[in-house]
């Protein structure tokens, strides 16, 4: 493998990382402050693509300028089914929650393929197959926007969650909803935001992806299940082990595609997550068993 | 209830044979299960039209296979969400007998439920031995699922992403294939007929009492002195065995099976989940009057109202598991329940005033 093939496939594995890490950071944070897997986490991200696609066909608009209005739609139903669904199982039986969730996801993907159409869409803008070349590497422009608008909003995020008071509420309910409740933080306004949030940032990755992707409405099944590795390898409710564990799971998908094909891929990623599960439940940044 | 029964011994036989059924909450389900299934035995009587006739088929699959989890999921409590790779697996077992070794369905649906049941102890080994817990068992199956899935497109010798098609030839009993379609019917009623003695045999034997023990708290199980490992594994045999059964039944009724349609979270909440679930998770009538409920509703949603738009039946099953959950978490049996109980408490009540 010549030096060139070898970063190229560094390069691609991390563009498609970066949007691994973005869906995962919402994943992870809902787990944090919830202690609940999103099983209806990539949902969120095939309403994204679909708010570009919709918003792309019917007035033209590019999909880059959609990012706010996907972020508040799925942001609100996010918030929506927080209040009226989650918040009412947080306490009960894990498999009431599971199911719960699961019930969601089909659901939002009945509605998808009722109102969308199960067939395969694409939109067509005119920088879609624009590359630029540079140290001899190639980058294709959309992905290389999509990756550094990833790593930028990751990076606003983990600002906002250090920084800000709200951030550091969110943080203090995720290591002890009762304390929290104690030193006067609302909680359940928390638990709405961070639903909110973390589908919100889900659905932004859904819009990056929109240029150079075809969507159908059970895209989102593929990229639950990749936020769930990612998640468990970076720790359950690690903020930056999800961030990474994105970028490790895009590079070594690319290198899987290239050794293997790339319908094959996925099972690297599952073979990681498998022995992962086995070997260090608690993932690459945990401490102990969780 | 047995003392109950033992004060009251003054009346008729044939009222204490009522008695003992009406009396015990468990054979109530079993009555209830038997009376509807008695009642689509009648069903080609009434219906001549096979796509009706094929609905019911589906939904006695459905019935069985829910079945299978409910033993799993809701005698166990084991968050085997990907149930459906049992099913796929008894499948592909059935069909590649039939289509490559002439072996007759009626022995590789057995044998497909052996396979399956073989791949339960290997999943069930390796989950235990590392000691997954709920949320991370649960991503454990989904993850086999999608790895199953993209082996199985990759592997010619079953057809690959093209899949395998049943060699249709002439009808004949040994081979499973009927002209018509209340054979498939009966078969499947008889299974689910057999697969409701088995889950009650179980549900009522130490076995059982150990699976819901370890459901309810598995540490303070273990303290008790029950093997948890070799129960959790024996819960996830039997369920992996006759989902594989069922698997083998559902191929020879469709005849046609390819990795997508199969390794499917959406067809697995449609027929794993969502009757045991409706119908009320770890009862004993919940994974029949559970199918019974949401197969042919999601079929008129599908085909009278919206006339074979994409995703109306999983809208119907969406919104069925979010209500279950929000309104009546013990599903449509657990309500029953409650009637039956406010009702046992009258009788009783007023039998006291009368005696």
């Amino acid at each position: 493998m010549s030096p060139e093939i070898f970063f190229q496939i560094i390069v691609n594995g991390l563009f498609t990382g970066g949007i691994y890490s973005l869906v995962a950071v919402g994943l992870t944070l809902i787990y944090g402050v919830m202690i609940i897997v999103n099983f209806a986490h990539g949902e969120f991200l095939m309403l994204g693509i679909y708010v570009a696609f919709w918003a792309f066909t019917l007035f033209g608009v590019d999909p880059y300028l959609v990012i706010p209005v996907a972020l508040l739609l799925v942001f609100g139903l996010g918030v929506m089914i927080q209040r009226g669904l989650v918040q009412r199982v947080l306490d009960a039986h894990p498999l009431n929650q599971i199911i719960l969730l699961v019930g969601v996801s089909t659901l939002l993907m009945g509605l998808a393929q009722f109102f969308f159409s199960a067939d395969p869409k694409s939109i067509h803008v005119s920088y879609e197959t624009e590359v630029l070349t540079a140290f001899g590497l190639r980058f294709s422009i959309p992905r290389l926007i999509a990756f550094f608008a990833s790593m930028l909003i990751s990076g606003l995020l983990y600002l906002f969650l250090q920084y800000t008071r709200t951030g550091r509420a969110i943080r203090a309910v995720s290591q002890s909803r009762d304390a929290a409740r104690l030193m006067g933080i609302n909680v359940n306004y928390i638990y709405y935001l961070t639903f909110g949030i973390g589908a919100g940032i889900t659905a932004v990755a859904g819009v990056l992806l929109a240029p150079n992707h075809t969507m159908i409405p059970t895209m989102g099944q593929g990229y639950s299940v990749i936020a769930f590795v990612v998640v468990v390898l970076g720790t359950m409710g690690n903020f930056i082990g999800a961030f990474l564990g994105g970028l490790i799971i895009g590079v070594v998908e690319a290198f899987a595609g290239f050794y293997l094909g790339g319908d094959v891929k996925i099972i690297a990623s599952m073979m990681i997550f498998i022995l992962i599960l086995l070997f260090r439940p608690a993932g690459l940044f945990g401490r102990k068993r969780p | 209830m047995t003392t109950k029964n033992a004060v009251i011994t003054t009346k008729g036989s044939y009222r204490n044979w009522l008695r003992e059924i009406f009396f015990d909450w468990d054979r109530t389900q079993m009555l209830i299960c038997f009376v509807l299934v008695g009642l689509l035995a009648l069903a080609p009587l009434f219906i001549d039209s096979t796509y009706y006739l094929g609905i019911i088929i589906l939904t006695t699959i459905y019935a069985f296979i829910g079945i299978s989890w409910n033993i799993v999921a809701g005698f166990n409590g084991q968050l085997l969400i990907a149930h459906i790779i049992f099913l796929a697996i008894g499948a592909y077992t059935t069909i590649v007998l039939f289509n490559y070794f002439l072996i007759s369905p009626w022995v590789g649906i057995l044998i497909a439920g052996a396979v399956a049941g073989l791949c339960g102890v290997i999943v069930a080994f390796i989950t235990l031995r590392y000691g997954l817990k709920v949320d991370y068992f649960a991503l454990f199956t989904i993850a086999l699922m999608v790895a199953l899935r993209t082996l199985f497109l990759k592997w010619d010798y079953v057809g690959g992403a093209v899949g395998m098609w049943f060699r249709l030839t002439e009808p004949s009993f040994d081979k499973m294939i009927f002209a018509n379609k209340p054979p498939y019917l009966y078969i499947g009623l008889g299974m689910v007929t057999v697969g409701l003695v088995i889950q009650y045999r179980i549900y009522r034997s130490k076995m059982g009492k150990y699976f819901l023990a370890i459901r309810e708290d598995d540490d303070a199980a273990s303290a008790l002195g029950v093997n948890t490992s070799l129960y959790k594994m024996l819960a996830v045999v039997i369920g992996a065995a006759m989902a594989g059964v069922g698997g083998g039944f559902y191929v020879m009724y469709v005849t046609f099976i390819e990795p997508p349609q199969v390794f499917n979270l959406g067809l697995n909440v449609e027929i794993v989940m969502a009757g045991p679930i409706i119908g009320g998770l770890g009862s004993l009538a919940g994974p029949v009057v559970g199918a019974l409920l949401n197969k042919p509703f999601a079929e008129i949603m599908r085909g009278i109202l919206t006339e074979g738009r994409p995703g109306s039946s999983l809208i119907v099953y969406g919104s069925f598991l979010i209500l279950t959950i929000m309104f009546m978490p013990r599903g449509v049996t657990g309500v029953l329940h409650t009637i039956y109980r406010k009702l046992i408490n009258r009788y009783e009540i007023e039998e006291q005033g009368d005696s």
